[in-house]
């Protein structure tokens, strides 16, 4: 029962005056691209099935240079030149920045430890190698034997 | 992005074969345009090397420098006509673009922002197409101006490469922010190859400028190796 009422409850639609008001601005931001989300892919679906009647193929969706580099915005203030986009600039460029730095440190610092710690086992085996070579070679003691 | 190899290396004309794609989708940049004969491969409409980022995103890199308006650029304009209600803006494309007075933050039919022939703009192309000039707004879906808007004509306007631009635009280089150590600065970088920078002192212009000449003819990494030795 419960889970029928919520469900009816999510599609129940809010008329446009309320969307109007000032405290729905998220909400008619959701239905406006849901909306246009929908007609968009209404639009598109009808482009592919035509294209698909064709060959049945990939779909290409040209962007620009931004988006496939993943390049950041523009606007940028250092050491406190301009507050107001420093300001901004915390919510989106540092965090990307601070994302870049820790995954190159990341990497250097896991090549580098697996490298040394390579090397370190290496010349401590040595250092076993050499010291059992000068000793005595190890013998297995017979199994029949009696310890004591 | 990998490093680039002579088998990458596509004219005007080509066909590109063997896509990558993820759910018959593929996200094509600058260079590329579809195969009207066969719909499973592209041409190549520039001279570059063919760049691949997972999943499904291909471009290409040359040495172009005209910029080509896409939707979604940041760029930076400057004014070069003013009427009632629309400015026309140079943003270094073959066409100049169209700014609606009503684009800015706060403005209405009345109350129009206040914008001059020759100011400096910092705005987002919101329709590019072929066929029409391209049209640009000041303001975001909230209709908030943000980083967007005129900008101060305490600045200094100058244009670079594109390849510079994308340089210096990519997160991974440190390159504005070890400028950033040594003297505050503030900067606009547009996708359009029109930079504006803003520092305390002249010198300190002249030094960014200086600075981003040298880089224009380094290569990416050592750049990176560079600005590393000043950490």
């Amino acid at each position: 029962m419960d889970l029928k009422k919520l469900k009816m409850s999510k599609e129940i639609k809010l008329s446009k005056s309320i969307l109007e008001m000032k405290f729905m601005k998220k909400t008619k931001e959701k239905v406006d691209k849901a909306e246009e989300d929908a007609e968009g892919q209404a639009m598109y679906s009808n482009e592919i099935t035509e294209e698909m009647k064709k060959s049945g193929n990939i779909i290409f969706r040209p962007a620009s240079i931004t988006i496939c580099k993943r390049l950041v915005e523009g606007r940028l203030s250092f050491g406190g030149m301009n507050p107001e986009i420093e300001k901004l600039m915390a919510t989106d460029y540092k965090k990307i920045v601070v994302e870049v730095e820790k995954r190159k440190e990341k990497d250097i610092t896991d090549e580098e430890m697996a490298q040394r710690h390579s090397t370190v086992v290496n010349t401590i085996s040595n250092k076993f190698k050499k010291k059992r070579n000068r000793n005595k070679k190890f013998q297995k003691p017979p199994t029949n034997e009696p310890l004591i | 992005m990998s490093e680039l190899s002579p088998a990458d290396f596509y004219l005007p004309g080509e066909i590109i074969r063997n896509l990558k794609s993820k759910d018959r989708e593929v996200i094509i940049g600058p260079g590329l345009c579809r195969n009207e004969s066969d719909t499973k491969s592209l041409i190549a409409s520039q001279a570059g090397y063919l760049c691949f980022r997972a999943p499904n995103t291909y471009w290409l890199e040359g040495r172009r420098n005209r910029y080509i308006p896409k939707k979604a650029d940041l760029v930076l304009g400057i004014v070069t006509k003013k009427s009632s209600d629309n400015l026309k803006v140079d943003i270094g494309s073959a066409e100049s673009a169209s700014l609606s007075m009503l684009a800015f933050e706060g403005a209405t039919k009345k109350v129009k922002p206040d914008v001059n022939v020759g100011d400096v703009i910092y705005a987002k192309v919101i329709n590019a197409h072929k066929e029409m000039e391209p049209e640009l707004v000041c303001i975001d879906q909230y209709y908030k101006a943000g980083k967007l808007g005129v900008l101060s004509n305490e600045g200094f306007v100058i244009n670079l490469k594109q390849k510079l631009i994308q340089q210096m635009l990519n997160p991974e280089n440190p390159l504005l922010r070890t400028l950033g150590r040594k003297f505050p600065y503030e900067i606009v970088i547009g996708v359009n190859g029109k930079v504006w920078m803003r520092a305390n002192q002249c010198k300190d212009v002249l030094t960014l400028c200086r600075a981003f000449q040298i880089a224009e003819y380094q290569k990416e990494t050592d750049i990176i190796g560079i600005c590393r030795q000043f950490k």
